[in-house]
C-alpha cells in the first residue's frame, strides 16, 4: 500500500527532481572540500538542502524536513561566515546526504522513510550550536547538557510560529496602514502556521549516550557509494524529455501521415488500372519521401531517448572521494564530456561497470600516498573519467596514473589460478595478456579488500558492455597509469549491419566489427602451424570461414574476406559474397537461444535474416582463438 | 471577490514546487497559471505578458525572488502587480526585507490551499482599499 495516495505523480516528480539535485550537491562539496570558502558554492549547496527540503515538506515526509532542515541551516551558517568548514564537518555532511538518498529509495518505494540516525542529527546540532568543534575525534564526545537541548527546542522552532502573527503587524507598521486583520483570522493563520511547522515544533532532541555514535555516521558516508550506486538502480521509469524533440517527433508523423494519403490516392489509381509514366513517377516520389520521413522519425524518437551521461557521471566524484578516503589515499576525479549523450537504458546499465571501474582505478589502480611519493609522483592522483561521440560511437574512459598492469604479471596471476596454461601464456602478447583480465575468476589482488576485489568484477564489467554491443579494452603503461576504454553504440533500436551469405543463406554482421571487405583467393592464404592466416598491408590475421564458424560445409571455396575487429583480436571471416550494407532492428529469437546468434531481422523483401553474434560465436569455439577453425586447402 | 480568469505568474526554480503552487491555485478556482523558472524568466514574462498576480519563491539561482520583487516594483508597468513571497522560513529579517521591498503578503512552506486562499483574499481586501 502506499503512504502517498493521490500524491504519487507528484512524488515521482519529485524524487527524480531531488535526485539530481542532490547529486549536483554530491560533487559540489567535493569541489567544497578543495574550496573552502567559495561563496557560489556555499549558496548552491544551502539552496540545495533548502530546495529539497521546501518539497519534502509539502509531500508531509517529515524525516526528509527534519534532516535538510539542519544541514540547511549548517550551510547557512557556513555561508555567512559563522562557522568554517573543516574535514570531520564535511563527514557529517557527506554522512547527511547519504541518508537523504537513502530516504529516496524508501520514497522510490513509496514508503515514508525512517527517521535519521539520531546520532546523525544530534552531532548536525551539536555542531550548530557550537557544542562540537566538528572534529570527531573520538575522544570529543558532545557534551550531554540536557538542558541546553531543550533550550534549542525552544529556539529553533519559533520563527515559525511567531513569526506569522509579526508579518502582519510589520507589514502594517512598514506600509502605514491599518492593522485590518481581525483576532479571527489570527487564530487561523497561528494554528495553519503550526500545521505547516509540525517537524520544527516535535522531535525531541535526545544527545548521543557516548562516542560510539560517531563511528555510526563515519560508516554510513563510507557506504554511500554503495547506496549511490544501488539508487540509481532502483528508479528511473519516468524520461523527461525537451519539448522541441517532442515536438519534431509530432510533426514528423504529422507529414508520414499525409504521404501514406498520398500513396493510398495512387493505390487506388493504380488498382483502377491507371499505371502511366505519371502515376508512376508519383509513386516512386511518393515512397522517396517516405523513405526520408520514416529514416527522420527513427531518428528523432531515438533523441527523444538520448540523455547527456553527465546524470551518470556525477554520481562518482563523491564515490571516489569517499573510497579514497576510506583507503588514505589523495584522489581527485575530474569529468569530461558530460554532455554527450546516450540512449537512456544504457546509461543505465553504464552504471554498474563504470562504477566498477571507477573503485578499481581508486582501489587497485592507484598507489598509496607513501607509494607514490617513494617513486617521485604527486602525492594527488588523478583518475579522469571522459565521454566523447566519435561518429556513431560514444566513448568512454576511465585513465589513472597509477601503477599500471604488467603483462607478465597478469599471465602469471592466470596461470596460477588455473585460467591458463602456461604454452597458452607464451603465444599472448602484450595486449591479449591485459585481456586476462576480464576472465571470470580473476583478480590481481592477493587478499581480496572489502572495496573491489571480490573476484567477480572485470568479467561481469565486460559481459554488460558486450550486452549493449559495446567492447572494452585497456591500454596499460607499467608505472603510469592504466586506461579503460568502452565503446559504444549511440543507440540499441537501430544496429548497422553487413549483410553476408553463406550457402545462398544471408547473415547479417554487426558494421561496429567491420573494418573492410577484401577479395579473397586461394593464394591469398597461407598455413602457418597449421592455421589459415593471410596478410593484410603487413598484418598477419587468421582466416575463419563463416560456414565453418556455424557449422556447416561449404563446397565453394569463399570469395571474400571481412575484416573483423573485435575487443580483443582481428580475424578475416571468410564468406562467399556479400549483399550491402542495412540499419536494422533486431527481434530477439522466443524460446531459443542458439550460440552465436543475437536475433533476426527482416530484409526488404520480407525474408528473414539472422544477426550475427561474433563475440559469443568466437566464444563459442573456446577460448584458445589461435586453433585452426577450417582447413583452407 | 477575486476574478478567477486572473493570470498568474508561479516562480520557482524547483518544478515540482511550481507544479504543487499551481496545484493548490486550481483547486482554489485559479487555472490561468504560468511558470518561470527564476527571477529573471519571471521578469521576462511579467514585461512582455499580461500578468495579474505573481507567486515567487524567495530563494532562486540568477534572480532571487526578493531581486525579482525590488524589480518589479521598479518597473512603471508593474510596480502595482500583487506579489506573494513565498519561503521554507519565516525569520524576522527575511519578513522585514520583504516588506520594505513591497512584498503583498508572505506565506511559509509548507501550505495548504486554505492558507494559500487566506493569504490571497488578505491581499485582495488591501487591493480593493
Amino acid at each position: 500500500m502506499s503512504e502517498f495516495g493521490g500524491m504519487e505523480e507528484l512524488l515521482q516528480d519529485f524524487l527524480t527532481e531531488s535526485s539530481d539535485m542532490l547529486s549536483d550537491v554530491d560533487n559540489k562539496l567535493v569541489e567544497l572540500e578543495k574550496r573552502p570558502d567559495d561563496k557560489t558554492l556555499l549558496n548552491d549547496i544551502f539552496r540545495g538542502f533548502h530546495t529539497i527540503k521546501g518539497g519534502a515538506g509539502f509531500l508531509n515526509v517529515d524525516a526528509l524536513v527534519t534532516l535538510c532542515h539542519r544541514t540547511e541551516n549548517l550551510f547557512d551558517k557556513l555561508r555567512n561566515g559563522e562557522m568554517k568548514l573543516s574535514a570531520g564537518l564535511l563527514d557529517y555532511i557527506l554522512a547527511s546526504t547519504g541518508v537523504v538518498r537513502e530516504m529516496f529509495g524508501e520514497l522510490a518505494q513509496k514508503r515514508q522513510p525512517h527517521s535519521a540516525p539520531q546520532a546523525l542529527l544530534d552531532s548536525l546540532d551539536a555542531v550548530l550550536e557550537g557544542r562540537l568543534d566538528a572534529n570527531p575525534a573520538p575522544a570529543a564526545p558532545a557534551a550531554p547538557a540536557k538542558e541546553e537541548v531543550k533550550a534549542e527546542q525552544v529556539s529553533t522552532p519559533p520563527a515559525a510560529v511567531d513569526g506569522e502573527p509579526d508579518w502582519n503587524k510589520l507589514y502594517h507598521g512598514l506600509l502605514g496602514t491599518e492593522p485590518a486583520a481581525p483576532a479571527k483570522t489570527e487564530t487561523v493563520q497561528a494554528k495553519a502556521a503550526l500545521e505547516v511547522a509540525p517537524v520544527k515544533a516535535s522531535e525531541p532532541v535526545a544527545l548521543a549516550p557516548s562516542s560510539g555514535a560517531f563511528a555510526n555516521t563515519g560508516v554510513s558516508s563510507m557506504n554511500s557509494g554503495q547506496q549511490i550506486a544501488q539508487q540509481l538502480t532502483t528508479q528511473e521509469t519516468t524520461i523527461r524529455i525537451d519539448t522541441n524533440r517532442l515536438d519534431q517527433v509530432l510533426n514528423l508523423s504529422g507529414e508520414i501521415g499525409l504521404t501514406k494519403n498520398r500513396l493510398t490516392t495512387l493505390r487506388t489509381d493504380i488498382l483502377q488500372g491507371r499505371s502511366d509514366a505519371h502515376t508512376l513517377r508519383a509513386l516512386d516520389e511518393a515512397i522517396g519521401q517516405l523513405d526520408l520521413l520514416v529514416s527522420d522519425l527513427q531518428n528523432a524518437v531515438m533523441k527523444t531517448r538520448m540523455q547527456p551521461i553527465g546524470r551518470l557521471f556525477q554520481k562518482y566524484p563523491r564515490l571516489a572521494r569517499d573510497l579514497a578516503r576510506q583507503l588514505g589515499k589523495d584522489v581527485e576525479l575530474v569529468i569530461t564530456g558530460e554532455e554527450t549523450e546516450l540512449d537512456k537504458t544504457m546509461i543505465e546499465d553504464l552504471n554498474d561497470p563504470l562504477v566498477h571501474l571507477v573503485r578499481n582505478a581508486v582501489d587497485h589502480g592507484i598507489e598509496t600516498k607513501e607509494e607514490r611519493l617513494a617513486i617521485g609522483k604527486s602525492e594527488k592522483s588523478l583518475v579522469q573519467l571522459a565521454a566523447t561521440q566519435v561518429g556513431d560511437h560514444i566513448l568512454i574512459e576511465i585513465t589513472d596514473d597509477g601503477k599500471g598492469m604488467k603483462p607478465e604479471m597478469i599471465r602469471q596471476k592466470a596461470i596460477e589460478k588455473g585460467l591458463l596454461k602456461v604454452e597458452d601464456a607464451n603465444n599472448l602478447d602484450d595486449k591479449q595478456s591485459l585481456q586476462l583480465i576480464f576472465l571470470p575468476g580473476f583478480s590481481t589482488k592477493d587478499q581480496i579488500s572489502s572495496v573491489s576485489g571480490r573476484g567477480v568484477g572485470m568479467d561481469v564489467v565486460k559481459t554488460n558492455i558486450q550486452k549493449m554491443n559495446g567492447r572494452i579494452d585497456i591500454q596499460s603503461i607499467p608505472g603510469e597509469g592504466s586506461r579503460f576504454t568502452i565503446s559504444l553504440p549511440l543507440t540499441l533500436a537501430i544496429l548497422p549491419v553487413l549483410v553476408v551469405k553463406v550457402c545462398d543463406q544471408p547473415f547479417a554482421v554487426p558494421l561496429a566489427m567491420v573494418r573492410e571487405i577484401i577479395p579473397l583467393s586461394k593464394n591469398d592464404i597461407q598455413q602457418v602451424s597449421g592455421k589459415a592466416t593471410m596478410v593484410v598491408r603487413d598484418e598477419i590475421l587468421s582466416v575463419r570461414s563463416l560456414a565453418s564458424l556455424i557449422g556447416w560445409h561449404d563446397n565453394k571455396p569463399p570469395s571474400f574476406g571481412v575484416l573483423m575487429q573485435s575487443a580483443e583480436s582481428s580475424f578475416v571471416l571468410a564468406i562467399d559474397t556479400f549483399v550491402g550494407r542495412d540499419d536494422v532492428v533486431i527481434k530477439p529469437l522466443q524460446n531459443i537461444k542458439p550460440k552465436g546468434i543475437a536475433g533476426a531481422t527482416l530484409s526488404g523483401d520480407g525474408s528473414v535474416v539472422l544477426v550475427l553474434d561474433m563475440e559469443d560465436l568466437l566464444a563459442a569455439l573456446g577460448t584458445d582463438q589461435a586453433s585452426p577453425l577450417f582447413d583452407f586447402a | 471577490m477575486a476574478d478567477k480568469n486572473m493570470k498568474f505568474l508561479v516562480v520557482d526554480d524547483f518544478s515540482t514546487m511550481r507544479r504543487i503552487v499551481r496545484n493548490l491555485l486550481k483547486e482554489l478556482g485559479f487555472t490561468n497559471v504560468d511558470e518561470a523558472e527564476d527571477g529573471q524568466i519571471g521578469l521576462h514574462k511579467l514585461q512582455n505578458g499580461q500578468f495579474d498576480f505573481i507567486v515567487s519563491d524567495w530563494n532562486m539561482p540568477n534572480m532571487t525572488g526578493i531581486e525579482l520583487l525590488k524589480a518589479v516594483r521598479a518597473d512603471p508597468n508593474l510596480k502595482s502587480l500583487p506579489f506573494l513571497m513565498i519561503t521554507a522560513e519565516a525569520k524576522k529579517e527575511n519578513i522585514i526585507e520583504a516588506a520594505t521591498a513591497g512584498a503583498s503578503g508572505y506565506i511559509v512552506k509548507p501550505f495548504t490551499a486554505a492558507t494559500l486562499d487566506e493569504k490571497l483574499n488578505k491581499i485582495f481586501q488591501n487591493l480593493g482599499k
